[in-house]
Protein backbone atom coordinates (compact mmCIF):
# COMPACT_ATOMS: atom_id res chain seq x y z
CA UNK A 1 0.00 0.00 0.00
CA UNK A 2 1.38 3.37 -0.87
CA UNK A 3 0.73 7.06 -1.52
CA UNK A 4 -2.91 7.57 -2.54
CA UNK A 5 -3.08 11.33 -2.88
CA UNK A 6 0.18 12.05 -4.64
CA UNK A 7 -1.42 14.79 -6.71
CA UNK A 8 -2.60 16.69 -3.67
CA UNK A 9 0.64 16.09 -1.82
CA UNK A 10 2.58 17.39 -4.83
CA UNK A 11 0.44 20.54 -4.63
CA UNK A 12 1.33 20.93 -0.96
CA UNK A 13 5.01 20.53 -1.76
CA UNK A 14 4.72 23.16 -4.50
CA UNK A 15 3.08 25.62 -2.14
CA UNK A 16 5.87 25.09 0.36
CA UNK A 17 8.51 25.53 -2.36
CA UNK A 18 6.82 28.75 -3.44
CA UNK A 19 6.77 30.15 0.08
CA UNK A 20 10.36 29.06 0.74
CA UNK A 21 11.40 30.79 -2.46
CA UNK A 22 9.71 34.00 -1.36
CA UNK A 23 11.31 33.64 2.05
CA UNK A 24 14.73 33.12 0.44
CA UNK A 25 14.11 36.36 -1.44
CA UNK A 26 13.54 38.19 1.84
CA UNK A 27 16.69 36.59 3.23
CA UNK A 28 18.57 38.39 0.43
CA UNK A 29 16.57 41.55 0.89
CA UNK A 30 17.64 42.11 4.52
CA UNK A 31 21.41 42.57 3.86
CA UNK A 32 20.65 44.68 0.79
CA UNK A 33 18.39 47.00 2.78
CA UNK A 34 21.08 47.19 5.47
CA UNK A 35 23.71 48.13 2.91
CA UNK A 36 21.39 50.70 1.31
CA UNK A 37 20.90 52.31 4.71
CA UNK A 38 24.65 52.42 5.39
CA UNK A 39 25.54 53.67 1.91
CA UNK A 40 22.63 56.07 1.47
CA UNK A 41 22.06 54.42 -1.91
CA UNK A 42 18.81 56.09 -3.01
CA UNK A 43 18.68 54.42 -6.40
CA UNK A 44 18.88 50.94 -4.91
CA UNK A 45 16.34 51.98 -2.25
CA UNK A 46 13.89 52.96 -4.96
CA UNK A 47 14.45 49.62 -6.66
CA UNK A 48 13.62 47.67 -3.48
CA UNK A 49 10.59 49.82 -2.69
CA UNK A 50 9.11 49.26 -6.15
CA UNK A 51 9.98 45.56 -6.06
CA UNK A 52 7.73 45.00 -3.06
CA UNK A 53 4.66 44.74 -5.29
CA UNK A 54 6.06 41.46 -6.51
CA UNK A 55 6.13 40.04 -2.98
CA UNK A 56 2.59 41.22 -2.37
CA UNK A 57 1.35 39.59 -5.58
CA UNK A 58 3.22 36.38 -4.87
CA UNK A 59 1.85 36.17 -1.34
CA UNK A 60 -1.74 36.64 -2.57
CA UNK A 61 -1.24 33.94 -5.18
CA UNK A 62 0.17 31.47 -2.64
CA UNK A 63 -2.56 32.24 -0.15
CA UNK A 64 -5.22 31.58 -2.75
CA UNK A 65 -3.64 28.24 -3.55
CA UNK A 66 -3.86 27.36 0.16
CA UNK A 67 -7.55 28.35 0.28
CA UNK A 68 -8.29 26.29 -2.82
CA UNK A 69 -6.59 23.24 -1.35
CA UNK A 70 -8.52 23.58 1.89
CA UNK A 71 -11.80 24.01 0.00
CA UNK A 72 -11.31 21.15 -2.42
CA UNK A 73 -9.17 18.59 -0.65
CA UNK A 74 -10.57 18.50 2.91
CA UNK A 75 -7.07 18.20 4.37
CA UNK A 76 -6.61 16.68 7.82
CA UNK A 77 -3.80 16.05 10.31
CA UNK A 78 -0.33 16.97 8.99
CA UNK A 79 -1.80 18.17 5.68
CA UNK A 80 -4.14 20.55 7.47
CA UNK A 81 -1.38 21.76 9.79
CA UNK A 82 0.85 22.36 6.80
CA UNK A 83 -1.78 24.47 4.98
CA UNK A 84 -2.89 26.49 7.99
CA UNK A 85 0.77 27.17 8.78
CA UNK A 86 1.49 28.09 5.16
CA UNK A 87 -1.12 30.86 5.33
CA UNK A 88 0.50 32.25 8.47
CA UNK A 89 4.06 31.91 7.17
CA UNK A 90 3.11 33.75 3.98
CA UNK A 91 1.95 36.68 6.12
CA UNK A 92 5.20 36.65 8.14
CA UNK A 93 7.35 36.60 5.01
CA UNK A 94 5.33 39.27 3.24
CA UNK A 95 5.47 41.52 6.31
CA UNK A 96 9.22 41.03 6.54
CA UNK A 97 9.59 42.19 2.94
CA UNK A 98 7.58 45.29 3.93
CA UNK A 99 9.98 45.92 6.81
CA UNK A 100 12.92 45.84 4.39
CA UNK A 101 11.04 48.42 2.33
CA UNK A 102 10.60 50.50 5.48
CA UNK A 103 14.34 50.37 6.12
CA UNK A 104 14.92 51.65 2.57
CA UNK A 105 12.42 54.47 3.14
CA UNK A 106 14.27 55.38 6.33
CA UNK A 107 17.48 55.49 4.25
CA UNK A 108 15.83 58.15 2.10
CA UNK A 109 14.81 60.18 5.14
CA UNK A 110 18.27 60.26 6.69
CA UNK A 111 20.01 60.83 3.35
CA UNK A 112 22.95 63.20 3.62
CA UNK A 113 23.45 62.69 7.35
CA UNK A 114 26.77 61.19 8.31
CA UNK A 115 26.56 58.13 10.64
CA UNK A 116 29.44 57.63 13.08
CA UNK A 117 31.34 54.28 13.18
CA UNK A 118 29.58 53.13 16.38
CA UNK A 119 26.17 53.46 14.74
CA UNK A 120 27.36 51.86 11.52
CA UNK A 121 28.80 48.92 13.43
CA UNK A 122 25.65 48.12 15.34
CA UNK A 123 23.42 48.58 12.25
CA UNK A 124 25.64 46.10 10.42
CA UNK A 125 25.38 43.63 13.29
CA UNK A 126 21.58 43.90 13.43
CA UNK A 127 21.34 43.43 9.67
CA UNK A 128 23.63 40.40 9.84
CA UNK A 129 21.74 38.77 12.69
CA UNK A 130 18.32 39.42 11.09
CA UNK A 131 19.67 37.87 7.88
CA UNK A 132 20.94 34.78 9.71
CA UNK A 133 17.59 34.39 11.45
CA UNK A 134 15.64 34.62 8.23
CA UNK A 135 17.95 32.24 6.44
CA UNK A 136 17.59 29.75 9.25
CA UNK A 137 13.78 30.11 9.27
CA UNK A 138 13.67 29.59 5.51
CA UNK A 139 15.80 26.47 5.62
CA UNK A 140 13.97 24.90 8.54
CA UNK A 141 10.70 25.46 6.69
CA UNK A 142 12.02 24.04 3.45
CA UNK A 143 13.32 20.94 5.23
CA UNK A 144 10.59 20.85 7.92
CA UNK A 145 13.32 20.59 10.52
CA UNK A 146 11.53 20.94 13.86
CA UNK A 147 14.51 20.75 16.23
CA UNK A 148 16.44 23.36 14.22
CA UNK A 149 13.39 25.64 14.23
CA UNK A 150 13.46 25.48 18.02
CA UNK A 151 16.84 27.26 18.03
CA UNK A 152 15.40 30.43 16.49
CA UNK A 153 14.16 31.77 19.83
CA UNK A 154 17.72 31.91 21.19
CA UNK A 155 19.04 33.51 18.02
CA UNK A 156 16.35 36.14 18.32
CA UNK A 157 17.40 36.98 21.89
CA UNK A 158 20.73 38.16 20.51
CA UNK A 159 18.94 40.38 17.99
CA UNK A 160 16.88 41.84 20.85
CA UNK A 161 20.12 42.59 22.74
CA UNK A 162 21.49 44.32 19.66
CA UNK A 163 18.37 46.46 19.48
CA UNK A 164 18.93 47.65 23.07
CA UNK A 165 22.58 48.35 22.24
CA UNK A 166 21.57 50.24 19.12
CA UNK A 167 19.18 52.48 21.08
CA UNK A 168 21.97 53.18 23.58
CA UNK A 169 24.39 54.10 20.80
CA UNK A 170 21.74 56.36 19.23
CA UNK A 171 21.40 58.22 22.55
CA UNK A 172 25.14 58.56 22.86
CA UNK A 173 25.59 59.79 19.29
CA UNK A 174 22.81 62.29 19.75
CA UNK A 175 24.26 63.49 23.08
CA UNK A 176 27.67 63.89 21.45
CA UNK A 177 26.06 65.98 18.74
CA UNK A 178 26.94 63.53 15.97
CA UNK A 179 23.31 63.10 14.80
CA UNK A 180 20.34 65.41 15.12
CA UNK A 181 17.06 64.44 16.71
CA UNK A 182 15.29 63.65 13.44
CA UNK A 183 17.97 61.13 12.46
CA UNK A 184 18.00 59.67 15.97
CA UNK A 185 14.26 59.03 15.79
CA UNK A 186 14.55 57.48 12.32
CA UNK A 187 17.32 55.15 13.50
CA UNK A 188 15.32 54.11 16.57
CA UNK A 189 12.51 53.08 14.22
CA UNK A 190 15.00 51.19 12.02
CA UNK A 191 16.16 49.30 15.11
CA UNK A 192 12.57 48.28 15.63
CA UNK A 193 12.26 47.13 11.97
CA UNK A 194 15.23 44.78 12.32
CA UNK A 195 13.90 43.47 15.59
CA UNK A 196 10.50 42.77 14.00
CA UNK A 197 12.12 40.87 11.12
CA UNK A 198 13.67 38.60 13.76
CA UNK A 199 10.26 38.09 15.38
CA UNK A 200 8.73 37.06 12.07
CA UNK A 201 11.56 34.56 11.56
CA UNK A 202 10.80 33.11 15.00
CA UNK A 203 7.12 32.86 14.04
CA UNK A 204 8.07 30.90 10.94
CA UNK A 205 10.13 28.56 13.11
CA UNK A 206 7.21 28.06 15.50
CA UNK A 207 4.96 27.22 12.56
CA UNK A 208 7.48 24.67 11.34
CA UNK A 209 7.36 22.98 14.72
CA UNK A 210 3.56 22.99 14.52
CA UNK A 211 3.66 21.32 11.10
CA UNK A 212 6.13 18.70 12.29
CA UNK A 213 4.44 17.57 15.49
CA UNK A 214 1.59 19.90 16.43
CA UNK A 215 3.60 22.00 18.89
CA UNK A 216 2.33 25.52 19.53
CA UNK A 217 3.86 27.91 22.03
CA UNK A 218 0.54 28.55 23.79
CA UNK A 219 -0.23 24.95 24.66
CA UNK A 220 2.53 22.53 23.87
CA UNK A 221 0.54 19.61 22.47
CA UNK A 222 -3.12 18.96 21.71
CA UNK A 223 -4.93 17.11 24.44
CA UNK A 224 -5.41 13.41 24.05
CA UNK A 225 -8.20 11.27 25.47
CA UNK A 226 -5.47 8.84 26.34
CA UNK A 227 -3.65 11.19 28.69
CA UNK A 228 -3.84 10.01 32.27
CA UNK A 229 -6.39 11.90 34.36
CA UNK A 230 -5.06 14.70 36.50
CA UNK A 231 -5.24 13.67 40.16
CA UNK A 232 -5.03 15.75 43.32
CA UNK A 233 -5.04 13.80 46.58
CA UNK A 234 -6.39 10.76 44.83
CA UNK A 235 -9.32 12.65 43.27
CA UNK A 236 -9.71 13.20 39.55
CA UNK A 237 -9.75 16.94 38.91
CA UNK A 238 -9.62 16.79 35.12
CA UNK A 239 -9.79 13.80 32.87
CA UNK A 240 -7.32 13.53 30.04
CA UNK A 241 -9.68 14.37 27.22
CA UNK B 1 -40.84 -5.46 26.40
CA UNK B 2 -38.67 -5.39 29.48
CA UNK B 3 -39.34 -8.87 30.76
CA UNK B 4 -36.92 -10.71 28.46
CA UNK B 5 -34.00 -8.34 28.73
CA UNK B 6 -30.85 -9.89 30.09
CA UNK B 7 -28.77 -6.78 30.44
CA UNK B 8 -30.30 -4.62 33.12
CA UNK B 9 -28.94 -1.15 33.74
CA UNK B 10 -27.28 -0.50 37.10
CA UNK B 11 -27.98 2.58 39.19
CA UNK B 12 -28.15 5.51 36.79
CA UNK B 13 -25.55 7.73 38.39
CA UNK B 14 -22.12 7.44 39.79
CA UNK B 15 -20.60 10.31 41.68
CA UNK B 16 -17.35 11.66 40.33
CA UNK B 17 -15.12 14.28 41.89
CA UNK B 18 -16.82 17.47 42.91
CA UNK B 19 -20.15 15.72 43.36
CA UNK B 20 -21.03 16.00 39.69
CA UNK B 21 -23.18 13.09 38.70
CA UNK B 22 -21.79 11.24 35.71
CA UNK B 23 -24.24 8.95 33.99
CA UNK B 24 -22.27 5.94 32.85
CA UNK B 25 -25.21 3.83 31.72
CA UNK B 26 -24.92 2.22 28.32
CA UNK B 27 -21.23 2.79 27.83
CA UNK B 28 -19.38 -0.24 26.51
CA UNK B 29 -16.11 -1.64 27.78
CA UNK B 30 -14.33 -3.96 25.37
CA UNK B 31 -11.38 -5.90 26.76
CA UNK B 32 -8.87 -7.97 24.78
CA UNK B 33 -11.38 -9.01 22.19
CA UNK B 34 -10.26 -11.58 19.61
CA UNK B 35 -12.81 -12.39 16.93
CA UNK B 36 -12.61 -15.67 15.03
CA UNK B 37 -14.36 -17.07 12.01
CA UNK B 38 -13.78 -20.74 12.71
CA UNK B 39 -9.97 -20.96 13.06
CA UNK B 40 -9.29 -17.67 11.25
CA UNK B 41 -8.45 -14.82 13.60
CA UNK B 42 -10.17 -11.79 12.00
CA UNK B 43 -9.64 -9.18 14.72
CA UNK B 44 -7.07 -9.36 17.45
CA UNK B 45 -6.71 -7.88 20.90
CA UNK B 46 -9.13 -4.95 20.78
CA UNK B 47 -9.65 -3.05 24.00
CA UNK B 48 -11.67 0.14 23.96
CA UNK B 49 -14.06 2.22 25.97
CA UNK B 50 -17.16 3.37 24.13
CA UNK B 51 -18.63 6.38 25.87
CA UNK B 52 -22.35 6.48 26.53
CA UNK B 53 -24.59 8.91 24.64
CA UNK B 54 -21.91 9.92 22.20
CA UNK B 55 -20.87 8.87 18.74
CA UNK B 56 -17.87 6.62 18.28
CA UNK B 57 -16.63 6.23 14.71
CA UNK B 58 -14.54 3.31 13.50
CA UNK B 59 -12.43 3.94 10.43
CA UNK B 60 -9.80 1.97 8.57
CA UNK B 61 -8.98 0.37 5.22
CA UNK B 62 -11.16 -2.39 3.76
CA UNK B 63 -10.69 -5.71 5.45
CA UNK B 64 -9.29 -4.23 8.66
CA UNK B 65 -12.02 -5.84 10.72
CA UNK B 66 -13.96 -2.74 11.73
CA UNK B 67 -17.32 -4.13 10.55
CA UNK B 68 -16.58 -7.49 12.11
CA UNK B 69 -15.77 -5.71 15.35
CA UNK B 70 -19.00 -3.68 15.12
CA UNK B 71 -21.04 -6.85 14.61
CA UNK B 72 -19.38 -8.45 17.60
CA UNK B 73 -20.86 -5.66 19.73
CA UNK B 74 -24.34 -7.18 19.36
CA UNK B 75 -23.27 -10.73 18.51
CA UNK B 76 -24.52 -10.24 14.96
CA UNK B 77 -21.36 -11.84 13.55
CA UNK B 78 -22.48 -15.11 15.12
CA UNK B 79 -25.02 -15.58 12.36
CA UNK B 80 -22.02 -16.89 10.42
CA UNK B 81 -21.41 -20.53 11.31
CA UNK B 82 -18.30 -21.06 13.40
CA UNK B 83 -17.83 -17.44 14.46
CA UNK B 84 -16.85 -16.85 18.07
CA UNK B 85 -14.91 -14.43 20.25
CA UNK B 86 -12.44 -14.43 23.11
CA UNK B 87 -12.37 -11.53 25.53
CA UNK B 88 -15.24 -9.52 26.89
CA UNK B 89 -17.74 -6.87 25.88
CA UNK B 90 -19.30 -5.38 28.97
CA UNK B 91 -22.31 -3.08 29.02
CA UNK B 92 -23.95 -2.00 32.26
CA UNK B 93 -21.86 -4.49 34.17
CA UNK B 94 -22.90 -7.49 32.07
CA UNK B 95 -20.68 -9.37 29.66
CA UNK B 96 -22.51 -9.87 26.36
CA UNK B 97 -20.60 -13.09 25.95
CA UNK B 98 -21.22 -14.31 29.48
CA UNK B 99 -22.68 -17.78 29.99
CA UNK B 100 -26.42 -18.01 29.46
CA UNK B 101 -26.76 -14.68 27.66
CA UNK B 102 -29.28 -14.91 24.85
CA UNK B 103 -27.91 -13.28 21.65
CA UNK B 104 -31.44 -12.33 20.60
CA UNK B 105 -31.94 -10.37 23.81
CA UNK B 106 -28.58 -8.68 23.22
CA UNK B 107 -29.62 -7.60 19.72
CA UNK B 108 -32.87 -6.21 21.10
CA UNK B 109 -30.97 -3.79 23.32
CA UNK B 110 -28.18 -3.13 20.88
CA UNK B 111 -29.75 -2.26 17.54
CA UNK B 112 -28.08 -2.29 14.15
CA UNK B 113 -28.58 -0.17 11.05
CA UNK B 114 -27.04 -1.54 7.87
CA UNK B 115 -25.35 -0.16 4.79
CA UNK B 116 -28.30 -0.67 2.44
CA UNK B 117 -31.68 0.48 3.69
CA UNK B 118 -33.58 -2.76 4.24
CA UNK B 119 -37.19 -2.06 5.13
CA UNK B 120 -39.52 -5.02 4.71
CA UNK B 121 -40.61 -4.19 1.17
CA UNK B 122 -44.22 -5.33 1.25
CA UNK B 123 -44.95 -4.11 4.77
CA UNK B 124 -46.49 -0.71 5.28
CA UNK B 125 -44.44 2.08 6.81
CA UNK B 126 -46.46 1.62 10.00
CA UNK B 127 -45.80 -2.10 10.21
CA UNK B 128 -42.13 -1.63 9.38
CA UNK B 129 -41.69 0.56 12.44
CA UNK B 130 -43.29 -1.90 14.82
CA UNK B 131 -41.87 -5.00 13.13
CA UNK B 132 -39.16 -5.48 15.73
CA UNK B 133 -41.71 -5.03 18.46
CA UNK B 134 -44.10 -7.55 16.98
CA UNK B 135 -41.33 -10.12 16.72
CA UNK B 136 -40.10 -9.49 20.21
CA UNK B 137 -43.07 -9.15 22.43
CA UNK B 138 -46.70 -9.62 22.97
CA UNK B 139 -49.35 -7.80 21.04
CA UNK B 140 -49.94 -4.13 21.65
CA UNK B 141 -53.15 -2.18 21.64
CA UNK B 142 -53.75 -0.13 18.49
CA UNK B 143 -53.37 3.16 20.34
CA UNK B 144 -50.13 1.97 21.88
CA UNK B 145 -48.80 1.00 18.46
CA UNK B 146 -49.80 4.35 17.01
CA UNK B 147 -47.96 6.19 19.78
CA UNK B 148 -44.86 4.08 19.30
CA UNK B 149 -44.88 4.58 15.53
CA UNK B 150 -45.26 8.34 15.84
CA UNK B 151 -42.59 8.59 18.52
CA UNK B 152 -40.14 6.43 16.57
CA UNK B 153 -40.72 8.20 13.26
CA UNK B 154 -40.33 11.57 14.97
CA UNK B 155 -37.15 10.29 16.57
CA UNK B 156 -35.87 9.39 13.12
CA UNK B 157 -36.90 12.76 11.64
CA UNK B 158 -39.25 11.05 9.23
CA UNK B 159 -42.69 11.72 10.74
CA UNK B 160 -43.53 14.89 8.84
CA UNK B 161 -42.66 13.26 5.53
CA UNK B 162 -44.69 10.08 5.97
CA UNK B 163 -47.46 10.77 8.48
CA UNK B 164 -50.10 10.90 5.73
CA UNK B 165 -49.08 7.63 4.11
CA UNK B 166 -48.31 5.28 6.96
CA UNK B 167 -50.25 2.49 5.24
CA UNK B 168 -48.14 2.67 2.06
CA UNK B 169 -45.26 0.21 1.57
CA UNK B 170 -41.87 1.17 2.98
CA UNK B 171 -40.24 0.37 -0.35
CA UNK B 172 -41.96 3.41 -1.90
CA UNK B 173 -39.77 5.81 0.05
CA UNK B 174 -36.52 7.31 -1.23
CA UNK B 175 -33.23 5.71 -0.18
CA UNK B 176 -32.60 8.29 2.51
CA UNK B 177 -36.15 7.98 3.82
CA UNK B 178 -35.87 4.20 3.83
CA UNK B 179 -32.71 4.44 5.89
CA UNK B 180 -34.44 6.73 8.36
CA UNK B 181 -37.31 4.24 8.43
CA UNK B 182 -34.79 1.56 9.39
CA UNK B 183 -33.49 3.84 12.13
CA UNK B 184 -37.06 4.36 13.33
CA UNK B 185 -37.51 0.57 13.35
CA UNK B 186 -34.29 0.19 15.32
CA UNK B 187 -35.21 2.77 17.96
CA UNK B 188 -38.79 1.47 18.28
CA UNK B 189 -37.51 -1.40 20.41
CA UNK B 190 -35.93 1.13 22.84
CA UNK B 191 -32.36 -0.06 22.45
CA UNK B 192 -29.51 1.24 24.61
CA UNK B 193 -27.02 1.27 21.79
CA UNK B 194 -27.29 1.85 18.04
CA UNK B 195 -24.69 0.28 15.80
CA UNK B 196 -24.46 1.66 12.29
CA UNK B 197 -22.54 -0.11 9.58
CA UNK B 198 -21.81 2.46 6.85
CA UNK B 199 -25.36 3.80 7.10
CA UNK B 200 -24.84 6.45 4.42
CA UNK B 201 -22.72 4.69 1.83
CA UNK B 202 -25.75 3.92 -0.36
CA UNK B 203 -27.23 7.41 0.00
CA UNK B 204 -26.95 10.69 -1.90
CA UNK B 205 -25.17 13.63 -0.21
CA UNK B 206 -28.37 15.38 0.96
CA UNK B 207 -29.78 12.21 2.52
CA UNK B 208 -26.37 11.62 4.04
CA UNK B 209 -26.43 15.02 5.73
CA UNK B 210 -29.99 14.30 6.97
CA UNK B 211 -28.81 11.04 8.56
CA UNK B 212 -25.80 12.80 10.08
CA UNK B 213 -28.02 15.47 11.61
CA UNK B 214 -30.25 12.73 12.94
CA UNK B 215 -27.28 10.96 14.49
CA UNK B 216 -26.29 14.14 16.30
CA UNK B 217 -29.80 14.27 17.79
CA UNK B 218 -29.90 10.56 18.59
CA UNK B 219 -26.68 10.70 20.54
CA UNK B 220 -28.51 12.58 23.29
CA UNK B 221 -30.37 9.35 24.03
CA UNK B 222 -28.31 6.54 22.58
CA UNK B 223 -24.78 5.30 22.53
CA UNK B 224 -23.89 5.23 18.84
CA UNK B 225 -21.10 3.34 17.15
CA UNK B 226 -20.66 3.92 13.44
CA UNK B 227 -18.42 2.24 10.91
CA UNK B 228 -17.75 4.53 7.98
CA UNK B 229 -15.57 4.61 4.91
CA UNK B 230 -16.14 8.33 4.71
CA UNK B 231 -13.51 9.89 6.91
CA UNK B 232 -15.12 13.30 6.61
CA UNK B 233 -18.28 11.78 8.02
CA UNK B 234 -16.35 10.43 10.98
CA UNK B 235 -14.81 13.89 11.42
CA UNK B 236 -18.17 15.65 11.18
CA UNK B 237 -20.28 13.56 13.51
CA UNK B 238 -18.20 11.55 15.94
CA UNK B 239 -16.85 12.41 19.36
CA UNK B 240 -14.22 9.71 19.36
CA UNK B 241 -12.62 7.84 16.51
CA UNK B 242 -10.94 4.47 16.46
CA UNK B 243 -8.56 3.59 13.64
CA UNK B 244 -8.30 -0.07 12.66
CA UNK B 245 -5.68 -1.47 10.38
CA UNK B 246 -4.29 -4.74 9.16
CA UNK B 247 -0.65 -5.71 8.72
CA UNK B 248 -1.29 -7.72 5.54
CA UNK B 249 -3.56 -10.22 3.83
CA UNK B 250 -4.44 -13.07 6.16
CA UNK B 251 -3.32 -11.10 9.21
CA UNK B 252 -5.85 -10.07 11.86
CA UNK B 253 -7.18 -6.52 12.10
CA UNK B 254 -5.99 -4.40 15.02
CA UNK B 255 -7.10 -1.22 16.72
CA UNK B 256 -4.16 1.09 16.05
CA UNK B 257 -5.30 4.22 17.81
CA UNK B 258 -8.37 5.56 19.51
CA UNK B 259 -8.77 9.13 20.67
CA UNK B 260 -10.96 12.20 20.47
CA UNK B 261 -11.97 12.81 16.86
CA UNK B 262 -10.32 16.21 16.99
CA UNK B 263 -7.03 14.64 17.96
CA UNK B 264 -7.24 11.88 15.32
CA UNK B 265 -7.86 14.39 12.53
CA UNK B 266 -5.54 17.15 13.69
CA UNK B 267 -2.60 15.41 15.26
CA UNK B 268 -2.84 11.64 15.69
CA UNK B 269 -0.23 10.00 17.89
CA UNK B 270 0.51 7.09 15.54
CA UNK B 271 2.26 7.57 12.22
CA UNK B 272 0.05 4.84 10.74
CA UNK B 273 -3.08 6.82 11.62
CA UNK B 274 -1.56 9.99 10.17
CA UNK B 275 -0.68 8.17 6.95
CA UNK B 276 -4.18 6.76 6.66
CA UNK B 277 -6.17 9.94 7.32
CA UNK B 278 -3.97 11.97 4.97
CA UNK B 279 -4.14 9.31 2.24
CA UNK B 280 -0.46 8.44 2.31
CA UNK B 281 -1.42 4.85 2.90
CA UNK B 282 -4.45 2.90 1.80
Amino acid sequence: MNELRSNFHDQLAEIRQGIAQMSAGVTELVPRATQILLDGDLEAAEYIILGDDEYDAKSVELEERCFTSIALQAPVASDLRSLVSAIKIIADVERSADLCVNICKAARRIYGHELDPNLRGVIQKMGDQATVLFKEATETYLNLDGPRAGALHDMDSYLDDLQRQFIQVIFESHAAGNIDLQVAVQLAVVARFFERIGDHAVNVGDRVRYIVDGWVPEHPYPESDNDPPEMVDGVVVADGG
Amino acid sequence: MTESVDIPAPAPTETAAGGVAVDTRNGIEVTDLDIYYSDFLAVEGVSMTINPRSITALIGPSGCGKSTFLRSLNRMHEVIEGAYVRGSVVINGNDLYGPGVDPVAVRRKIGMVFQRPNPFPTMSIFDNVIAGHKLNSKRMKRAESEDLVEKSLKGANLWEEVKDRLDKPGSGLSGGQQQRLCIARAIATSPDVLLMDEPCSALDPISTLAIEELMLELKNDYTIVIVTHNMQQAARVSNRTGFFSIAGTGKPGNLIEMDSTEKIFSNPAQQETQDYVTGRFG
